[in-house]
């Protein structure tokens, strides 16, 4: 045991003295949750519009005052003309353009179903679909408070009609930090875990001390211990640590067993921290191994479920997943959030997280040469 | 001195990187107490020759006993009597010097007051006192040297081993360095060092030089002084290189 | 003028056998790029499909048959009966067997029959909001689309006609080809030239360099030349895929786009010389380069979030990021064709960006030699 202390408070000295590297430890992933956390927003608002008005009726002019009452959308110009839209939109001064057609209040009062025209910038798909869409039911919202004839009049429904009750459980909000916050305590508990240990054993080999240990007799396993228990406790520490916040700022909630989160958690490094030490075994220097890292790391965050949802991939690709440890850990830790999950409920993807974690912890320690040839 | 135990023998050891011949066929015996000078240019195979004998890397061929112990089937065994100080000076450089020796004394399942008396001792001898909370980025060269000395020398090894432990340091600092490899050979260390100065020979009991994986000449340097009728080991190594040229 | 230039090509020569020498890394930076972009291909696709619903049908008769046939004729669902009382609902989604469940009452054909209002039940695993919302949008639609009466719902009084310029046909494509150039490019820049420097104090190299007779500047012009050149390759293997294999158009100047992105290369190396030059160890490089490239490419540069959107703190930190910049440009001149006069201000702030990080790059160095 006593080389095992000794490794583990000397990883701790290093840690410690590297001021740079605590700091990063704890304010990446709080830095990384809050901006996730703030950013990944479905809504999309203020959408820079432009009006031509080519008929300017009393309709129109109704119109345009709908399109400037909403954050949706902030109108950047009006009454410009018409030939004008290409520069406004190829220039980056706006990404919608709505036209209001001559004779438009005209036709309507006749009933003649005048055409409004929309111009979307479709360079940023999303938002141009989204925007078309607020757009649609700003305009549609309007032409139901005007009859046929012009006036307006209130809507109140003439058929019989289906109507869905819809109850939104484990998220009534429909709050994504609910969603996202546990995912990224996933890619937290995988990149750091990583990243430590591959980088720390090569940084070892690099300096010539990995040599220097080789030729004590303290045993191949009690090196890994010592090397990763410390990442082990850090780890802990900042999922501790993200997840205390992510509730503060977030209001985040846990709706299952905090016990039963750690114990998987802990499954799970070993599949992480296993993968650092494998990744250690094949590279040379610290830019290698940060980069076989990286390539590890960007695949099993797009393959995870994490941002991209793995129904709306390919079927093969969505196959594949089932190789990915993180797309396991990934559902189990948004279940226990969520949906309070028992273990029983989880025991498929704890099954294979302990299946992964034996496989890639085993076959590592065994590709870990304790010699150097 | 043929009297007494060997503490290393190496019989036609031989380790082979692809189809590069690294180390060819190398037998020797290290008494001892004996300071068993091993001496080379870069490249001729010295390190490679110590990382068998540590049992850091498999022998291709042939084989070895290190204090006693098999290097092909005794690696733990060696590794608890023996020092290793290779030559980048293998320290945490983001540790004290403190720090640094408690770590490596952990290692060796020293309990903390064995570690404390024998660091007390270690820093009389090695006058490293002055630098017990000093990190080891800071110590001068010739100190940090020393320091690895320290490392290696803390579970009280019978066999030491040196990879270039002189190398980069000034030439007072590897005097003094001398000084104490000889009185810990006088206690009854082994010590097996390795070394491109060839000056350094001098202070050895024994020496064989390499010359591409193997053994060209092995003895007492007054003997090969004498037999090649020159006054200096580097005069002996030029002469003896020149000779290995001229007959491949 | 002859001696300068040539100990910086001696500098970048030894940066570049640097990487020659390690063929790993090497295919892994021209290798990651190429397998990313065709995963986000193919796995980017923001519109959910194939949802598990299960129904439960407590009515059992032609009509009810017939409402579960609009939701089976639909290519969004998977359609399940589920017979199990309805307090099991919540075993469906623990065991993540459906992702919804829809409840048809009891009395469903005959309120039909009256012509009365009816009510179905959608309960929606909301645990993740988008999805849910896309699944209610869904079945909002299939149900008004289910003919309730006779007669036809009277006319629109006016019709919204949509036109969508550059991307008529809403290619996904077209958004992430352009969104994965900036990020891979800011990424192999700056996670390549944050450890170049660092590495060299690590190794304790750095030191060698510095007492010849080379300059802070000539050091770091020769360490970066390598890489500008390295990510510039990198950067035309993407165009390149992304043209030809994702049909990606191309209608501006290849040589102003070249010449653009020659300037975002070099504010990402400004941006990871800095990180060097403030970081003892490549641990640390790495992790900031990390921080400050990955995150603030993906959800700061209006790459898969509109910036406009944000937070105002966000938005405000927005600017400094680089991506930001070049998004506008690769997708105006891809995409729009746009010319130099309508990129100017994004590339004066790249221009601007990259001299300041050089400028505390320098500065940095400068006191890290004379400590």
């Amino acid at each position: 045991m006593r080389p095992v202390l000794a490794m583990i408070k000397k990883e701790f000295l290093q840690v410690k003295r590297t001021r740079e590297m605590l700091a990063l430890l704890f304010m990446f992933p709080l830095i990384q949750m809050l901006v996730l956390g703030y950013a990944i927003t479905t809504e999309v608002k203020h959408v820079r519009l432009i009006i031509v008005d080519l008929d300017n009726s009393r309709i129109s002019r109704e119109l345009v005052r709908a399109f400037q009452h909403t954050d949706r959308f902030d109108v950047q110009a009006r009454d410009i003309l018409l030939t004008h839209i290409g520069e406004y939109l190829q220039g980056w001064k706006a990404q919608m353009a709505l036209v209001i057609p001559r004779d438009f209040g005209r036709l309507l009062r006749r009933g003649l179903q005048p055409d409004v025209q929309l111009i979307v910038d479709g360079v940023d798909g999303n938002t141009a679909g989204v925007a078309l869409g607020y757009a649609r039911g700003i305009l549609q919202q309007t032409a139901t408070q005007l009859s046929p004839a012009g006036h307006p009049v209130s809507y109140r429904p003439t058929a019989p009609r289906l109507h869905l009750q819809e109850r939104m459980w484990y998220n009534l909000n429909l709050d994504s930090a609910q969603f996202m916050i546990p995912g990224i305590v996933v890619v937290l508990l995988t990149i750091i875990p990583m990243m430590l240990t591959a980088m720390s054993l090569v940084r070892e080999r690099e300096i010539g001390t990995l040599e220097q240990l080789l030729v004590t007799p303290m045993g191949k396993l009690q090196l890994l211990a010592g090397k990763l228990i410390p990442f082990l406790i850090l780890s802990f520490a900042e999922l501790v640590l993200v997840m205390k916040v992510a509730q503060w700022i977030f209001r985040v909630q846990m709706h299952g067993s905090y016990p039963l989160l750690g114990a998987i958690a802990f499954i799970y490094l070993f599949t992480t921290l296993g993968l650092g030490i494998f990744i250690s075994t094949f590279t040379q220097t610290q830019q290698q191994a940060m980069f076989v890292a990286w390539f590890f790391m960007v695949f099993m965050i797009l393959m995870s479920g994490f941002f991209i949802p793995i129904p709306n991939m390919p079927e093969l690709l969505q196959t594949l997943t089932y190789l990915n440890p993180m797309r396991y850990m990934m559902f189990v830790i948004r279940d226990i959030f969520q949906k309070g999950s028992s273990w029983v409920y989880l025991l498929p993807d704890i099954g294979a997280l302990t299946g992964f974690g034996l496989l890639i912890f085993l076959a590592s320690i065994l590709k870990f040469s304790k010699r150097i040839g | 001195m043929n009297q007494r135990k060997p503490a290393i023998v190496a019989e036609h050891l031989t380790r082979r990187f692809g189809t590069f011949l690294a180390v060819d066929r190398v037998s020797f015996r290290v008494y001892e107490g004996e300071i068993f000078g091993f001496l080379g240019a870069n490249g001729a195979g010295k390190t490679t020759v110590i990382r068998m004998l540590c049992g850091l890397l498999a022998p291709s061929d042939g084989n070895a006993w290190t204090a006693g112990f098999n290097v092909r089937t005794q690696v733990e065994q060696i590794k608890q009597h023996i020092g290793y100080m290779s030559q980048k000076f293998s320290l945490y450089e983001d540790l004290t010097v403190r720090e640094n020796l408690a770590f490596y004394g952990g290692l060796y399942h020293l309990r903390r007051d064995q570690i404390q008396q024998k660091k007390q001792q270690l820093f009389q001898q090695l006058e490293l006192a002055a630098f017990e909370t000093t990190l080891a980025r800071d110590l001068p060269l010739g100190f940090k040297q020393r320091l690895a000395l320290s490392c290696a020398l803390l579970h009280d090894p019978p066999v030491l081993f040196l990879d270039e432990p002189t190398s980069g340091v000034d030439p007072r600092a590897r005097r003094d360095f001398w000084g104490l490899i000889q009185s810990l050979a006088r206690s009854g260390k082994t010590i097996f060092v390795t070394t491109h100065f060839m000056e350094e020979a001098e202070y050895c009991h024994r020496v064989a030089i390499m010359h591409e994986g193997k053994i060209v000449a092995m003895d007492t340097p007054e003997t090969l002084k004498a037999r090649s009728r020159k006054s200096s080991m580097q005069q002996v190594f030029v002469s003896l290189i020149q000779q290995q040229l001229t007959e491949s | 003028m002859r001696r300068p230039r040539s100990r910086i090509a001696a500098i970048a020569l030894k940066e570049f056998w640097h990487i020659l020498h390690d063929p790993r890394s090497l295919t892994i930076i021209f290798l990651l790029p190429v397998i990313q972009l065709i995963m986000f291909g193919y796995a980017l696709n923001l519109e959910i499909q194939k949802v598990e619903l299960a129904i439960i049908d407590l009515d059992r008769t032609p009509a009810s048959r017939e409402l579960i046939q609009h939701f089976e004729g639909s290519p969004f669902f998977e359609v399940m009966a589920f017979r199990a009382p309805i307090s099991q609902i919540e075993t469906l989604f623990l065991r993540r067997k459906a992702r919804a469940v829809l409840i048809i009452p009891a009395d469903y054909s005959r309120q039909r029959q009256q012509g009365t209002t009816v009510d179905l039940q959608l309960i929606i695993d909301a645990s993740d909001p988008n999805a849910a919302i896309n699944i209610s949008n869904y079945c909002q639609q299939i149900v008004e689309a289910v003919p309730t009466t006779r007669l036809a719902p009277p006319p629109a009084p006016f019709e919204v006609k949509s036109t969508i310029w550059f991307n008529p046909d809403m290619k996904s494509a077209y958004f992430f080809v352009p969104g994965l150039l900036a990020l891979l490019l800011v990424m192999i820049s700056a996670l390549l030239t944050s450890v170049a420097i660092t590495r060299e104090k690590e190794t304790g190299t750095l030191e060698q360099l510095l007492v010849s007779p080379v300059t802070p500047v000539e050091i770091i012009l020769g360490k970066v030349i390598p890489y500008v050149l390295l990510a510039f390759l990198d950067g035309v293997g993407i165009l390149l895929i992304g043209v030809f294999v994702f049909q990606v158009p191309f209608t501006g100047s290849a040589v102003l786009l070249a010449f653009l992105t020659l300037l975002y290369i070099i504010t990402a190396l400004s941006l990871g010389l800095m990180i060097s030059t403030v970081t003892s160890t490549q641990q640390v490089a790495m992790m900031a380069a990390q921080s400050a490239t990955l995150l603030p490419t993906l959800f700061l540069s209006g790459f898969i979030f509109p910036l406009r959107s944000l937070p105002w703190i966000l938005q405000l930190i927005s600017y400094i990021v680089p991506a930001r910049y070049y998004l506008v440009i690769v997708r105006g001149i891809m995409l729009k064709g746009n010319t130099l006069p309508q990129l100017i201000t994004p590339a004066l702030f790249l221009m601007g960006l990259s001299t300041v990080l050089l400028i505390i790059a320098g500065k940095r160095f400068k006191t890290t030699l004379e400590a």
